[in-house]
This record gives C-alpha cells, sequence and structure tokens, in this order.
C-alpha cells in the first residue's frame, strides 16, 4: 500500500533523510522509532505532501505522491505531532469539515463523523466545542480528524504525547482496529510499551536512515545482549567490581555484560561476603535493542 | 470545488462563532457619524453642494473606512491556522493553495458587502442619507467593488507578511490612511493638493468616487462604470499576484 523508497531530504546544510526506505502492506502497522531529529517527521512530511523530497519515491496505492502528490491526499490521512484543531468548531464540525475536505458526501460525512467520534470515544462529546475538551480529549479528536475519511494510508506522529492512560488506550485501540479494516498504518512514538501493544513492525530510523526493520521479537533475537543485573545491601569495592568487570547502574544495582552464567557470578559474591538482594539474567526488550541498534536511548518525548 | 465550498463553509461558521467583533465594528462607526455630520455639511457646501446635509460624506466615509477595518481581518485567517496548528492539515488535505485563497477571499468580500449595506442603511437611517433619485443598484457596485478591492488587497498583503503583527499594523494604518487619502474622511476637494494627487492609488478614493455619484449626484449605474470598473479591475490583478505570491510552505506567525 506504502512504498518509500531511497528517500532524500536535506534542509540547507542539514541532512534530514540521507536514503530512507520502507513499505507499508494493507492491515499493517509499522512504528517508526527514532530520537528527537532522527528524521521521522520529515518523512512523514514528505509521504503527506507536504514537504517535497530532492530525491527518492514515495508510492501510495500505485500513486507517486512525489510527482502528483494532490490525487493522493484522499487516500492518505495524517496526524500532525502538534495537536491541530479548529477551537470555535464542535468537535462535529471539526470532523465534517476534514471529511468534506476529504470529498465525502453529506451523509457519508455525518455517519463517518459518528463512526470516527464512537471509536475514539468522542460521542457524548460531539456537540461540544474544541475550545472546550481536555488535552486528551482534543488529542483523541486530532487523531479522529485524520481517519474521519477512513484512509488507505494513516500516519500517526507520535499521537499519545502528552496523552493520558485513557486516552492512550483509546488510540491504540482505534489504530489496532483501522489495521484490521486494512488500512497500513505508519505509527511514530517514543514509547515503546505502545509498540508492544499495537504489535507493530518496527523500524528504526536515525540520522535520516532506516537502520534496520522487523518484528519486535525478530530484532530482539537480532541483538540481544546478554548480561547479568543483581543488586547488594552495600556497595560492591572498586576491586570487586574490576574483578567482574560489573558496571554500577543505580544505587546498588550492577551490571555485568556479555556473562550468561549465573551461578558464577552469585558464587563470586557470596564468596567476597556480598549480600545479594537479587539477582537475574537480562531481559531484552525493545529499548536495548534500539541502543544496540543505535548507540542511543529512546526517551519519551516530554508530554 | 468541493474544498473550496467547505473552506467557505467553515469560514462563515468561525465567524458566526465570534459576532462580536462585526458588531464592535458596526457599532463604533455609528457613535462617530453623528460627530463630524455638522462639518461635513459645511465642506461638501463649499465644494458646491449647496443642500448637502454632511450625511452624503460622513456616512459612505465611515462605511469606507471601517469597511476596511473588518475586511483587514481576512488577512487573519491565513495566520490564524498557523495559530491553531491545522495549517498542514489543509495543505495535505485535497484543497490546492488556489482552493484555499479563494476559500478564505469569498466569504470576506460576502461579509464586508454585507457590512457596509448595513451600516449605509442604519447609518443612513440616523443621519437621514436619502439616495434622493440615485441608483440603488450603482450603490451596491460600489459596495461589492470595494469590498473586493479590500479583501484581495489584505490577502495579497497577509501572503507577503510574515506575522500577524504586520497584517495588524497594515489593517489599522491602511484604514485610516487610505481613508484620509481617499476622501473618506474630508471630500476630496478639501485635500492638499499633495493628497489629492496621491488619492487615487488608494480603494478609498475610487469608492468615494462611486458614493459621491450616487449621493451627491443622483447619479445611476452608468455613472459608477469608472470607479467600479476601477476597483473590480484592481481585485482581479490584485488576486492573480496575491495567488502567484502565496507559498503554502512559508511559516507564518500568529500571535506569539
Amino acid at each position: 500500500m506504502l512504498q518509500v523508497h531511497d528517500v532524500r531530504k536535506a534542509y540547507g546544510d542539514v541532512q534530514a533523510l540521507t536514503g530512507a526506505s520502507l513499505e507499508v502492506a494493507a492491515g499493517n502497522i509499522v512504528s517508526l522509532l527514532g530520537r528527537n531529529g532522527a528524521g521521522k517527521s520529515t518523512l512523514l512530511s514528505i509521504i503527506a505532501g507536504l514537504v517535497r523530497a530532492d530525491h527518492g519515491s514515495v508510492v501510495v496505492d500505485g500513486i507517486d505522491v512525489i510527482a502528483k502528490p494532490k490525487q493522493a491526499t484522499g487516500l492518505v490521512g495524517i496526524a500532525p505531532q502538534h495537536t491541530g484543531i479548529y477551537p470555535p468548531l464542535s468537535v462535529r464540525e471539526n470532523l465534517e469539515f476534514f471529511g468534506e475536505l476529504a470529498g465525502l458526501r453529506s451523509t457519508e460525512r455525518r455517519s463517518q463523523a459518528n463512526v470516527t467520534a464512537e471509536r475514539l470515544g468522542l460521542t457524548a462529546l460531539l456537540d461540544r466545542k474544541a475550545m472546550k475538551l481536555s488535552g486528551g480529549e482534543a488529542r483523541r479528536l486530532h487523531t479522529a480528524c485524520a481517519l474521519v475519511h477512513r484512509p488507505k494510508v494513516l500516519m500517526l506522529d507520535e499521537p499519545t504525547v502528552g496523552a493520558d492512560v485513557t486516552t492512550r488506550a483509546q488510540i491504540i485501540e482505534a489504530v489496532r482496529d483501522l489495521a484490521t479494516e486494512g488500512a497500513a498504518i505508519l505509527y511514530t512514538t517514543h514509547y515503546l510499551p505502545e509498540v508492544e501493544a499495537l504489535d507493530a513492525s518496527i523500524v528504526v530510523i536515525d540520522s535520516g536512515r532506516v537502520l534496520t526493520t522487523g518484528t519486535r521479537a525478530e530484532l530482539i533475537a537480532a541483538h540481544r545482549t546478554a548480561g547479568i543485573r543483581f543488586e547488594t545491601s552495600t556497595p560492591l569495592t572498586t576491586d570487586l567490581l574490576v574483578q567482574l568487570r560489573a558496571t554500577e547502574v543505580s544505587a546498588n544495582v550492577y551490571q555485568v555484560d556479555g556473562v550468561t552464567d549465573l551461578a558464577a557470578v552469585f558464587r563470586q559474591l557470596t564468596d567476597a561476603g556480598v549480600a545479594v538482594a537479587s539477582i537475574a539474567a537480562l531481559t531484552p526488550d525493545l529499548e536495548s535493542v534500539f541502543t544496540a541498534i543505535t548507540g542511543a536511548t529512546l526517551v519519551e518525548a516530554p508530554a | 470545488m468541493n474544498s473550496i465550498v467547505a473552506i467557505v463553509k467553515q469560514q462563515f461558521l468561525i465567524l458566526r462563532r465570534d459576532p462580536w467583533f462585526l458588531m464592535i465594528m458596526f457599532l463604533m462607526p455609528l457613535v462617530v457619524m453623528p460627530l463630524f455630520k455638522k462639518t461635513m455639511a459645511f465642506s461638501l457646501q463649499a465644494s458646491g453642494y449647496a443642500n448637502a446635509t454632511g450625511a452624503e460624506q460622513v456616512v459612505p466615509g465611515q462605511v469606507v473606512m471601517f469597511g476596511f477595518f473588518v475586511g483587514g481581518s481576512s488577512g487573519f485567517c491565513l495566520f490564524r491556522e498557523h495559530g491553531w496548528r491545522t495549517w498542514d492539515r489543509l495543505r495535505a488535505s485535497s484543497a490546492s493553495s488556489r482552493a484555499v485563497l479563494i476559500g478564505f477571499v469569498f466569504p470576506w468580500i460576502v461579509i464586508v458587502t454585507i457590512f457596509q449595506v448595513v451600516l449605509l442603511s442604519v447609518g443612513g437611517l440616523i443621519l437621514g442619507l436619502r439616495l434622493n433619485g440615485g441608483s440603488p443598484i450603482a450603490e451596491l457596485l460600489v459596495v461589492i467593488g470595494y469590498a473586493s478591492c479590500v479583501v484581495t488587497l489584505v490577502m495579497l498583503v497577509a501572503a507577503t507578511l510574515r506575522t500577524v503583527n504586520q497584517v495588524n499594523a497594515f489593517q489599522n494604518v491602511g484604514a485610516m490612511a487610505f481613508a484620509g487619502l481617499g476622501g473618506a474622511l474630508v471630500p476630496v476637494a478639501q485635500l492638499p493638493a499633495w493628497a489629492r494627487a496621491v488619492g487615487p492609488i488608494t480603494p478609498a478614493y475610487w469608492a468615494m468616487k462611486g458614493h459621491n455619484a450616487v449621493f451627491l449626484e443622483r447619479g445611476g449605474v452608468s455613472d459608477v462604470v469608472v470607479p467600479v470598473a476601477v476597483l473590480l479591475g484592481a481585485s482581479a490583478v490584485l488576486l492573480a499576484v496575491a495567488t502567484f505570491r502565496f507559498r503554502v510552505d512559508e511559516t507564518k506567525q500568529f500571535f506569539a
């Protein structure tokens, strides 16, 4: 449904994208993971026709977006990073406006506004002005405006930033439903539990380049790092730290990388007279995979 | 076409949610008009209109000045979209940049036209302004021509400037300067020579020429052909230049 090939974009001397390629099939959710400034939003903007790529191709349902940007607009829905809604208009008026812009006829517009509001828990708020919505409600409306015309490709740029737990859950549920109905979804986030909740395929992007792609399980299998983490009741001596080749993670919590023999580490500690509060093999997760791939941590954007 | 209709409807809807702006713009000239009626009567009589009451100058004059204030607000719609962060959503829609511009321009031409008609009617009623044989159709043409010219001029300015404060400054200074130079505050004949020379570059000058033809000369449609043609012609040129100048990917700054 969506094919992006070797897309490059520079803003002056700054290379925002240096050859990004990815594909999203109908019914699939792809999560774009990357630090701030990695090129995620630029890539989404190019796919949405907001920014012109310097090189490469973007094809949505067979239409070349770069050559014919307006032809693909009805097929694409985008919820940009910042909440963008019309404060003086009601929730229904916001939804129907974006539906009308996408070419929905009057009856369809109304019914789609109802369906979309239901999907994102906005039904009771349909007649409320957007300026009177809470932050979470406004965020849901912002997302709803992107999917009111049932786009074939839906792009959500950090849709849950600043959202409460309920809003997060509702957005994730709506995204999963849309994928089930056949939409291709590109979803950027810094919040890794969302990626797991969406069961999304992952594309890791850094410095404008796609570094790797795969499912969560594939990435963890490919990039897992062995290690043991333990907590002691007293701090370790420098000699023992060197002997174990351990690093201190936090107060009295240590980590030994590249080691899998849990019993041997435990024995060394007890032989040295250290009281061990807990000890466990490291469980690889997306965060550690991301760090292994990019050499950096993925922190959630401030709300 | 669908997207133009959608944007036009939405602009009217947004304006309907804040009618106070138009109410204030409507009441203010009604307060000002009686203050200058007598002075304008002397001015018009000195200019050769022995039976003038002053209403023939002060009512259309204030309509022209406040019509510019109202039309000047049309420029804010572009910036408001940036402030509400809906601009990128509009751009990502199927609406072309031309559709967006026309969608913003058209409702404001209608609004400025209605504003002028209502203000002329109410102001005229209060101050005793009569057509006295002048053509109402000719007057309506002048009003529409002026509304088109003001709104397209402001759209060109909004398409060119980067911040809403700049547009705001143009709106305020433009309304008063153009009204002064165009003969909306005092009759053109009373202006200094340099102002009379500059006046014809302002929309207010041609609007007042049309109003004078109807209210002072009891003119018909044929008597306002030139001012209306100038105003509509200028509108077409201004809209064409605004469309050419309009860059959808340009960042605009709304009130900080």
